[in-house]
């Protein structure tokens, strides 16, 4: 009994969002035909746009690289001041809610922001890739910082390692191996994101699925679709080798 | 007076003591004593005896204690590093190895060369021709020359406290500290790893300072038992002269302190 105010109240909620919004159901019944319609002008796909697209995917793979490349610049900072183990409380703290405050804001909306900010083009693209990146890598640079074990840097330290010995043959090697794996993993996010970037403007291959959409074009919009399926599918099957290079 | 460098004791205290802030009793107690060079010395006494205390105020790395105390000849004080050239000549092998686990064991071992050379060329890893004869001489001792490329984190704990030790001899010093070297090894290996340790010690002239918990194992390895308790040194004799009266006080004081105190 004590679950039945909590059903009455999702009811509620399902039914009002069935009802109030401008749903009209039996457009679901009807657009099965559409979809078949839709579908059998995509087909056959329409490879005359490659040269077109391999331009754009080229886009979007400089817009991922050169995103990456300004969040970790950015993180290299970020990660240092939201380190437990080097900042105070009253810095890493309000370093890292800042971190989890970007993440939360979803790319496509900062994609939006930049093209708004910095007018259309692979720029906003570049420039909100690294904006969201940044929550995340800079996240991944403290804890790599953070986990770093003392104890072998205090042996160096005893045995008349200078600082930046222990730096570079304490620190470092304890480290360097969680950064890199952390960075390729980010930018394989960046790269995938940043297929869809176009869509709002913010350059790559993603603005030829909204131009081709747009004017009703399908065949060529499925050659778009079925070469970011393939390369997202690369892309997943590279990563994981290389994780398992890292582990 | 020429050799007066090299006359000194490796190690000399004259009254130390040391007291954690807030602690109730001092982990050393006006401690005096003189190591001469090449002796190979355990330290006996349960956890919280002042034993750790004692090896790292050797290494200079003790804060706020009184007293005098000097090293191969050279002052330390308290609170204050010692020289690159003075840490280079302590080795210190720690209970929990303090190796960098993701890097080879080669690598490992080519750190106990960073206190010998400049900071520019290690870090442009420029190693000389004596840096790795003395790297390979040290894995051939503790005869890993065979694992040499492989990860710290993929080996055994007596491996890789052999990986310490062959940092610590490619350190070439004149002294080395051990803090409970075996205590995280199995009863064997832990033999094996201080039968080592003190003999690559004794072929090499170094003198040796480890402590342990165990008296017997520590007995069979050293020339001479210190043992402390509540920060005072309760036992001081050579191995050879030790009675079963010693082993039992070392037992007891190994174990439990309390117990000790009634027997003073």
């Amino acid at each position: 009994m004590r679950g039945f105010p909590l059903t009455l109240a999702l009811v509620a909620v399902v039914i009002w969002s069935g009802v109030s919004a401008d749903i009209d159901l039996s457009k679901l019944v009807s657009s099965g035909v559409r979809m078949g319609d839709f579908l059998s002008r995509m087909y056959p796909p329409n490879f005359s746009v490659w040269p077109e697209v391999q331009k754009g995917l080229l886009e979007t793979l400089r817009i991922a690289i050169l995103g990456t490349l300004g969040s970790v610049f950015i993180s290299t900072f970020l990660g240092v001041l939201a380190a437990q183990t080097l900042m105070p409380a009253a810095v890493y703290r309000p370093v890292r809610s800042l971190l989890a405050l970007i993440r939360s804001i979803p790319l496509i909306l900062v994609a939006m922001l930049m093209v708004g900010a910095v007018g259309l083009g692979p720029l906003p693209g570049i420039l909100a890739i690294t904006f969201h990146a940044t929550g995340m890598l800079a996240k991944f640079y403290a804890e790599a910082i953070d986990d770093v074990q003392p104890a072998p840097v205090l042996a160096l330290d005893s045995m008349g390692a200078s600082g930046l010995q222990r730096l570079k043959f304490g620190i470092w090697p304890q480290m360097a191996p969680v950064i890199l794996r952390d960075t390729i993993f980010r930018f394989e996010l960046n790269l995938r994101e940043s297929l869809v970037l176009g869509v709002v403007g913010a350059g790559g291959v993603g603005f030829y699925i909204q131009t081709y959409v747009r004017s009703f074009q399908y065949d060529k919009a499925a050659t778009v679709a079925i070469v970011i399926a393939v390369l997202i599918v690369l892309i997943e099957l590279i990563n994981s080798a290389i994780r398992r290079k890292f582990s | 007076m020429t050799t007066k460098t090299r006359q000194h004791p490796a190690v000399t205290l004259s009254s130390v003591s040391h007291q954690y802030s807030g602690a109730r009793q001092a982990t050393l107690d006006a401690v005096s004593l003189t190591i001469p060079k090449r002796e190979r010395v355990a330290l006996i006494g349960p956890s919280g005896a002042g034993k750790s205390s004692l090896l790292a105020l050797l290494d200079g790395r003790l804060a706020s204690w009184t007293g005098q105390a000097s090293v191969l000849g050279k002052t330390v004080l308290p609170g204050q590093k010692l020289s690159r050239a003075h840490r280079a000549d302590i080795g210190f092998v720690f209970q929990e190895f303090a190796l960098i686990e993701r890097a080879s064991v080669w690598q490992n071992v080519l750190n106990g060369r960073l206190g010998r050379m400049g900071t520019l060329a290690s870090l442009m890893g420029r190693f000389s021709v004596e840096d790795e004869r003395a790297v390979t001489q040290a894995l051939e001792d503790v005869d890993l020359i065979d694992l040499t490329e492989r990860r710290t984190d993929q080996l055994s704990g007596g491996q890789r406290q052999r990986v310490a030790i062959a940092r610590c001899l490619a350190q070439e010093p004149k002294l080395i500290l051990a803090d409970e070297p075996i205590s995280n090894l199995d009863p064997m290996r832990a033999e094996a790893v201080l039968q080592l340790l003190t003999s690559l010690a004794a072929k090499r002239d170094i003198t040796v300072i480890f402590s342990s918990h165990q008296p017997e194992l520590a007995s069979k390895f050293a020339d001479r038992i210190l043992s402390l308790a509540d920060g005072k040194i309760i036992v001081d004799r050579p191995t050879s002269e030790l009675t079963s009266l010693d082993m039992r006080v070392l037992y007891q004081a190994s174990e439990q302190p309390q117990l000790l105190r009634k027997i003073g």
